[in-house]
This record gives C-alpha cells, structure tokens and sequence, in this order.
C-alpha cells in the first residue's frame, strides 16, 4: 500500500492511495484517467526505491482500503426495495420481447436453410450484424454475440459449410428450448436463459449458499485470456480446485484502455470460496471470499482422451458449451498442422486461429510438458505451460 | 458420418430444392420430428448430430517430433526473464545485444519461450547486423538450432554452423562474409591471411567487406594490411579502412593523428587560468594531402574557410586516442572537459562530440565516463547532436554510474533526454548486476 499527497493546482493537496496488491487506485483529483498521474507518479517513484517504509497508514488512507475491501466482497449496502408491481411490470415486458425475438429469429435462421446457405459466403459482415441488433433490440444479447460471431464462419477455410449448419443449429435449439423452458428442469432451464442473455444480479449470485452453488477450495488459477470487442475488454479467468477437481470461470470487464482486475494471478493457488452462477454446467463464478495465495506448482494434466470424455460430458449437460479448460500433460507436434499429442500418441489439434504457438514450441522443446488452455470445436487454444522448474509460462 | 454430410449438402442447396435427408444417430430410434417446414427439420435433425458429433469426438493421432539436444546451461533467473521480456516489448530495446552478450558470457541461458522473438529479431537483423545474429545463435544454443529446423525462416542462425571451406571458394557474397567473420571469431589471424591472399582479385565491395572483418578482432597485426588500404584506387575503401584504423591503439595512425591534434588544439594559460585554443591549420597542399589520405576531407565548400578549417580540426580529434590528451596536459578527462564548457564550448560544443567520437572508438571508458558526467550535469544545454552522442555514450559507460546515488539527480527543468539517458543508464546496471548475481535456475 502506497499513499502519498501531491501539491496540485487546486489548494488542498490531492490524496493519492495505491493498493499494490490489487493493483487499485484512488484519488482526489478530479482526473478522469484512470489511474491518474499522482497514482502513476506514486507507482514509479516506488519502482525507483524512493519510497521508503512508511507508518501507520492515514486515516483517509484507511478508509478507502476498508471501503474497497468491502466492494471486492460484494457485500454493498441493499438497495432499498423498488416497487415490486412496477419490477414485475418491467420483468413481464422483457419477457415477451424476447419472445418477440426468439421467433423473429427463428424464422431468419429457417430462411437461412430454406434459401441455402451457398449464398452465405457472397454475405458481408452485414448479413449476420443485422439480426444480431435486431436480438439486441429484443433484449437477447446471448444470442446476439453468437450470431455476430458467425460472419467470419463462412471465411475460415475448408468446411465452413458445416461449421455453419452447426451454429444455426445449435441456434434454433437454443430458440425452442427457451420457447419450451417451463418444460426444462431447472438447471437446464437456467443455462438456457443465461444462454439467450437473461443476466442474473451479482448479489443473488453470491446470496446463495447451497453447497453446489458454493464452493471453498484450493483454487489453481490456470490461465487468463484477455479479449476487446466493441471496446470492452474481457478478461477469462480459468480455475480449478485442488480438491474438487472442479473447472471455474472468473469473468471480468473493462472499458478498453482501463485496466481489468488482476487480482487472479496465472499460477496462483488461492483458499477461496467461488459462488457459481446457476446452471446445468455451471461454470462461470465469482470471487466469494479469498484467503492465502501461493504459488501453485505444475498441476495435473490430463490425457488427450481424458479431455475430450469431460468435454462430452459437459456437453452432455449444457449442449451449447463452446469453450472448455483443458490441462494436458502433452507434447507440441505436427500432423502436419500445430497439434498436442500425448503419451499415448493421442493428438487434438492447436487452434488455427491461434498461430505457429512457436513460444510453446520452444518451451517443450520436442518434451513433454503440461499445457492449460481453452478447448473448442476448432481445437486448443495455449493460454499457459509449466516449465521445467514448474513456473508458469504464458503464451 | 454421411448422415452429417448429406444434412450440410442439403442446408448448401437450400430445402426449397432439396431434399431433407434422414438423420438416425446409432443407438437411437428415429424421432417423429417432421414439424412441417423442411428447413426446420432440417436443422432440428443438424442440432441433434451436432451435440452427437461434439460430443463422440476421437482423438487424431500425430508422430513426435525429435527432441532437442538438452542445454547444460542453466536459465537465468525469473528477474532477468523478466526484463527480457520487458525489452522485446520495447523498453529499452537497444540494450538487447548487451543482455545476450552478458548473459552468454556467464553461461546462461535466456528461457526458451522468447528464443522465437530472438530469431525473429535475427531473421531481420539478417546480413545488416551479423552481430546480433551471432548473439542470438550463441544465446539460443541447442534449443535455438532445433527451432530453425522447425521453421525455415531462422535457417539464418544455422547459416555459420554450417559454413566450410567450400563455402569460402564457392559461396554467395553473403556465405563468404559469414565464413570469414566466423573464422575471425576463431582465429583473427587466419581470416588476415584469407583476405592478404584474397584482396588483389577482389572488387572494391569485397574490399570494404574485408576491411569491415577486419574491424572485429582488431590488432596491431592487421595494421600494414589497412595502411595499404588507405591507398586503395575507390575511396569507399580508403574511408572505411580509415575509421578501422581509428580504432587501433599504438597505430601509426593514432600517431599521425596525435601529432596534428596537439599542434591545432592547445593549452594555453591566461590571465583567468588555463584554456583551450583551437589553431587551425593554414591548409599547405602536402599536409591537407596526408589529411586526406587518412580519410578526413574537407567536404563540400560550404560554410567559411574558418569554420571548414575548424572541421579539419574537430575531424582530427575524433580520430585521436583521448588519452593523449590527459598525457598531453597532465590533467583529468573531467578536468580537460570542464575546462572546454567554461570558455568557448558554449557557442562552439563540437568540441564534446569530437570526444565523445574517440572515447567511443578507443572504448576509453575513463573518458565515456567523463563525458557522460560533463553532460548529465554540465550546465549549458545540450545540441540533438550532443543528445544523439549521449545515447551513444551511456550505452558504453561504466554501468556502475546507474547504481543508485552515483550519478546527481538532474533539476527537473533539464531536458527529457537526460532524464531518459538516467533511466537508460540505471536500467543498464540493473540489469548487469541481475546476470552478474545470478547463480542460475536449474
């Protein structure tokens, strides 16, 4: 923790805190950029070795830290209560303009087959953009990412055909199953209007206690993956628990050129307590309650089949899972494309998109090493290798 | 599998001319699914052998590839690692050639996930700076080699490992560079020999090869070879042999270039104290001739005679081993360059990029130092010109003037650049220092 005041233009000097262990900023400035030059300055004359050990902290000092501790928590004051026929109200609209959507949708993608999809590689990015804002506009946004993801489909190289047919599949599945929900049982029920977009509050994500919802482990933090779409930068953090053996999604956003959270650290083992967010293959999950961080070592990897039977079995709850952790103990090869292959002489391939993976290459060296990293329909995408010495590498 | 294919040729065609085909998953009873539109069928039947196939998905099978001769070297440690990275992304990315030289000379090894930014960056240094392709070669050992069997465009890291005599008699103009600088690195006198017996059928662009090979390894050995270079018929030669021979200590060169110096660049005592006189030379045919034949010319006719004059000197002097200055006046590089600043430096400060020109080709670091100093606290501003030669210049100083408190902390109205210079300056001996502790990573 660093704090300091800096002489500004205005007459009280500015107040600056930075938590290095976050990292977090704050100040008083009324600068917009974030973090601000006096949390910059702070932070580079601490690289320097200028800021010596400091004592108690100030009070105004204290305060932020308590404040912030309370926000990683989740723990905020309840909102006072809204008017719940006016909720209902809003609740109810929203519901049938999905509705409203779903069938819009379910046509278009009806048209898509009934006319052939031969005519889809002459279709500018336009084709799919249009009936993403229209699910935008019915309040669908699940399926507006997915539909604005299949414009780069029909250019991605030999059987693009299928890939194609699949989506739109997978798409009207999700458009009658969410159009039957009350007939799902509940989990499933859940993963299908997460799937179309239905957000679930945060608080109620951590409010719930029941033991498959809420999970304490050793939490292995694997690898991170950052992505910026529209300027919104997301951030996926993967985890797994020691004990549990169970696979975690940490989700986090930012507006492009702000920093993302940085408190799951790649290679990191974490006493912690993850809420899970409902559903049939619950995945995605928030940062509960933490405790100890150390460094994690090299974790267990699995086999080339081991990955793709927990991949069909995960499948096997939530059909439309398209990205699946995956840590293999696996050797980078050539088939002739970029694959791993594991003792067995099993292979998966290396994600096209992903490139040459040279760094992982070099890493190996022709030896075997454990890789994390995302697993999709394409193939595997490296996010981290442990190193001889058991360091994590990202790639 | 041809259920899924018959299913994509009818979704390509369109179920207004074709027909949806049947979709049975073994193991299942066909589902009455026929809900009346055919392009929903179809794509009902798509979804249900697409969880299918997602799911019954086999792995593929792959051959290993062979594994890499192990590097008895041990890594260097995560800090180094760490700042490796930090220069391939672009901080301090000239000081990248001094991370692999001091890294290779303590017998470590960088981690191999940056080894394909370190080729990349040798691919395109390629033949203009054979230098850091060398670096790259030794640093990446083993483990780079194996990498440039995977990938053709590092093929240039192999080239030297691969050169043989045949290469020298039949090689491309590049091979044969590559031979000879290698065979330098081996042994400075046989390469001298290769180029004595090659030299008179040489064309003038393998001449300014040779004299640039020559450059590596420099001794008092290869001194009558560059004076016959100086009166080489293309003058491209003659300058280039000219600046390597600046760099030779105890030549009869540096003893030419002495003796002009202190007859045009004096001490003199006035009533204020000791200073600096320039006395240019009057410019007699016979000695301006000697002038040129040593590579310094008056250029093109611009500017005053004086001033021209004056170049004649600064050239001089940039070409005179420093340390005959501090004999010559019995004084310190600090003391001699302070003395410039107090007088005339101001309005003329040539003077410190003549300097800083010899102290960097003798790699006298007793006046590198000096000179850094003089400009990191020198109270006069500094030219682009004299910035360019800092840069220069730190990149070659003591890195023990980047320990904390050793250099004085620059007001902070002084310009940008020395405040980058400083940053340069303490990134270098943090850097060193991290590969001079290093024990290793096992």
């Amino acid at each position: 923790m660093l704090w300091g005041e800096c002489v500004g233009s205005a007459t009280a000097p500015y107040r600056t805190v930075v938590d290095l262990s976050g990292p977090g900023y704050r100040c008083s400035c009324p600068s917009r950029k974030f973090p601000c030059k006096h949390a910059l300055a702070l932070l580079l004359m601490w690289s320097e070795g200028a800021i010596g050990p400091g004592g108690d902290l100030p009070d105004w000092a204290a305060g932020w830290l308590a404040a912030r501790a309370v926000r990683h928590t989740g723990a905020k004051d309840p909102k006072p209560p809204a008017d719940p026929a006016a909720a209902q109200r809003r609740a109810d609209q929203r519901e049938a303009r999905v509705a409203a959507g779903l069938a819009e949708l379910d046509r278009w993608l009806c048209d898509q087959v009934r006319e052939g999809l031969a005519a889809s590689q002459q279709s500018g990015y336009r084709h799919w953009d249009d009936i993403a804002a229209r699910m935008v506009d019915a309040q669908a946004p699940g399926l507006a990412e997915r539909l604005r993801a299949l414009a780069s489909v029909p250019h991605s190289g030999p059987g693009w055909e299928g890939r194609l047919l699949e989506e739109y599949a997978m798409a009207r599945l999700l458009v009658t199953a969410c159009r039957d929900q009350e007939k799902l049982p509940s989990a499933l029920r859940d993963t299908v209007r997460s799937r179309v977009g239905f957000t679930v509050r945060q608080a109620d994500v951590l409010a719930s206690a029941t033991p498959a919802r809420r999970v304490r482990d050793r939490w292995h933090v694997l690898a991170r993956r950052d992505l910026e779409q529209d300027r919104i930068a997301t951030r996926r953090v993967w985890l797994r628990g020691r004990r549990s053996g169970r696979p975690a999604l940490v989700l986090s956003f930012a507006a492009a050129g702000q920093s993302l959270d940085g408190s799951l650290q790649v290679g990191a083992e974490t006493e912690a307590d993850l809420a899970f967010y409902p559903g049939a293959m619950p995945l995605r999950a928030l940062v509960a309650a933490r405790g100890d961080t150390v460094p994690g070592g090299t974790p267990p990897g699995s086999t080339v089949a081991g990955l793709l039977d927990l991949y069909a079995a995960a499948l096997g709850q939530d059909p439309w899972l398209d990205t699946w952790p995956a840590v293999l103990d696996a050797t980078p090869a050539r088939a002739p494309l970029p694959c791993l292959r594991d003792a067995a002489g099993d292979a998966v391939p290396l994600h096209p998109a992903a490139g040459d993976c040279w760094p992982l290459f070099a890493l190996s060296g022709g030896r075997p090493l454990t890789v994390a990293g995302e697993w999709t329909q394409r193939g595997l995408w490296p996010l981290t290798a442990w190193d001889e010495g058991g360091s994590p590498v990202p790639l | 599998m041809s259920a899924w294919h018959d299913l994509v040729t009818a979704s390509l065609i369109g179920t207004e001319r074709a027909v949806v085909p049947a979709a049975a998953i073994p193991g299942l009873s066909p589902m009455d699914d026929d809900t009346g539109d055919p392009a929903a069928v179809l794509l009902d039947r798509a979804a249900l052998l697409t969880a299918a196939r997602r799911a019954g998905r086999r792995p593929g099978r792959a051959e290993p590839l062979p594994t890499s001769e192990p590097d008895p070297r041990p890594a260097v440690s995560a800090a180094a690692g760490r700042r490796l990275a930090r220069m391939l992304g672009g901080d301090h990315p000239d000081l990248l050639a001094e991370w692999l030289r001091a890294v290779t000379a303590r017998g470590l090894r960088p981690p191999p996930q940056f080894l394909p930014v370190l080729l990349d960056l040798g691919r395109r240094a390629g033949s203009k700076d054979p230098a850091l392709v060398r670096l790259v070669a030794q640093a990446g050992g083993p483990r780079a080699r194996w990498l440039a069997q995977l990938n053709p465009d590092w093929e240039i890291v192999l080239e030297e490992t691969l050169a043989e005599d045949e290469v020298w008699r039949r090689g491309t103009n590049s091979q044969r560079r590559a031979y000879l600088r290698a065979s330098r690195a081996r042994d400075p006198g046989a390469a001298r020999e290769l180029i004595a017996d090659g030299w008179a059928a040489a064309g003038p662009d393998e001449r300014v090869m040779f004299v640039n090979v020559l450059a590596d390894g420099l001794s008092l050995a290869d001194e009558s070879l560059l004076e016959a270079a100086l009166d080489d018929g293309t003058a491209w030669v003659r300058k280039v042999a000219a600046d390597v021979l600046a760099a030779l200590p105890g030549s009869a060169f540096s003893q030419r270039m002495t003796e002009r110096a202190v007859r045009w660049l004096r001490l003199e005592h006035g009533e204020d104290g000791p200073r600096l006189v320039i006395v240019p030379p009057t410019g007699a045919d016979a000695a301006m001739r000697s002038l040129g034949r040593d590579g310094i010319t008056s250029g093109p006719d611009t500017g005053t005679s004086q001033a021209r004059r004056i170049g004649l000197v600064l050239e001089t002097v940039a070409r005179t081993p420093p340390a005959a200055w501090t004999r010559q006046f019995g004084l310190t590089p600090a003391q001699i360059i302070a003395m410039s600043a107090a007088d005339w430096d101001a309005s003329n400060p040539s003077l410190f990029m003549a300097w800083s020109r010899a102290a960097l080709t003798q790699g006298d670091q007793e006046w590198v130092n000096a000179l850094v100093n003089r400009a990191l606290t020198g109270k006069s501003p500094l030219t682009a010109a004299e910035v360019g030669a800092l840069t220069r210049l730190i990149r070659h100083a003591d890195p023990r003037l980047g320990a904390p408190n050793v250099l004085p902390r620059p007001g902070p109205e002084r310009l940008p650049a020395l405040w980058h210079a400083i940053r340069t300056l303490r990134f270098r001996y943090e850097m060193l220092k991290e590969i001079e502790d290093d024990h290793g990573n096992g």
